[in-house]
């Protein structure tokens, strides 16, 4: 199965669902509503054509308006992969746990969860991650955020 | 500690005490510096240049410093490489575990302030001299082992300079 016929395929199967947001040079990018998104991971997971069996890896993106999770998976069997994001405004920020699915999803969710603080819901074990363990200066990955020995590198 | 501290001060009541006592200081002036064991602590990219001068081309041996992995074996850390400020709690850790007299070395940009992260970076400490008192610092981003070397003389020639009665 090439781009275009994974393209094609998940855009029929989850039509109304899901929508292209652009087909990269290598990997289709879906959007998903994130209320669909459990929903869509574990139908994706089960799906026999595409058999999503591996999360490569979830990021968060703070665009200076909302934020951005993308989810970013691939199937080994059948040598495809693709990514598909939630956007969500900055109030409520929130996402389902997908461990249920992919249990390396665990570590993942926590860093998104501590450098963006974009809560995980389910998910269990929301503790400090890769920032010491006496932090408490808030989510440093945000655009607005802000610290006594911070510098934003000047305008040239 | 005590005793030899004092020695110089019953030595000078003698006649000719007081070239004892800067025989005294130079002997063992000159065997510190020249017997300072590093502290294996390569946390970033400096720590290959480290390598690079232990090994055997720059050869840091023939200056008599040997690294040890332990602290409480090391006279002189060695800082190579981007302290953060999860680690900085651990570099103070270890810094505290050494015997005295100890001495800090602040190996590269990010050691000494910051570096390539001084700006718009949440993570990392913007010098160790906010963690660890430092004796000499080596700028660069890496130091060559050129570079280092130099940095290790100029620590030797402070260290020659101190006088048994300046030890706390």
């Amino acid at each position: 199965m090439n781009r275009d016929e994974l393209t094609k395929y998940i855009l029929e199967k989850y039509a109304g669902k899901i929508e292209l947001l652009e087909t990269g040079k290598y990997e289709p990018v879906f959007l998903i509503k994130r209320e669909d998104l459990l929903e869509f991971c574990k139908s994706i997971n089960s799906d026999e054509t595409l058999q999503i069996d591996f999360l490569n890896n979830i990021a968060a993106v703070d665009t200076g308006e909302k934020f951005e999770v993308v989810y970013s998976v691939s199937s080994v069997k059948k040598r495809i992969s693709f990514d598909f994001k939630a956007v969500m405004p900055y109030e409520g920020a929130e996402v389902d746990s997908i461990q249920e699915i992919w249990a390396g999803a665990n570590w993942h969710e926590r860093e998104v969860w501590e450098l963006y603080g974009i809560n995980i819901r389910n998910h269990g074990n929301l503790t400090r991650f890769l920032l010491p363990d006496d932090w408490n200066q808030g989510f440093p990955m945000r655009k607005n955020w802000d610290a006594p020995d911070f510098k934003r590198m000047p305008e040239l | 500690m005590g005793v030899i501290k004092k020695l110089p001060v019953y030595l000078e009541k003698f006649p000719g005490g007081g070239i004892a006592t800067t025989s005294l200081n130079y002997v063992l002036s000159q065997s510190q510096a020249s017997s300072l064991w590093y502290l294996l602590f390569g946390t970033a990219c400096c720590a290959i240049e480290l390598m690079a001068t232990g090994a055997s081309r720059y050869d840091f041996d023939r200056f008599g410093m040997i690294f040890r992995a332990s602290p409480r074996q090391s006279d002189l850390i060695i800082a190579a490489g981007t302290i953060t400020k999860k680690m900085a709690p651990r570099l103070r850790l270890l810094y505290d575990q050494m015997a005295e007299p100890r001495y800090v070395i602040a190996m590269g940009g990010c050691t000494v302030h910051g570096g390539p992260f001084y700006y718009d970076s949440y993570a990392v400490e913007k010098g160790i001299d906010h963690i660890v008192p430092v004796d000499v610092y080596i700028p660069g981003c890496p130091p060559r082992p050129e570079s280092l070397l130099e940095g290790c003389l100029t620590l030797q020639n402070k260290i020659k300079k101190l006088k048994v009665q300046d030890w706390s």
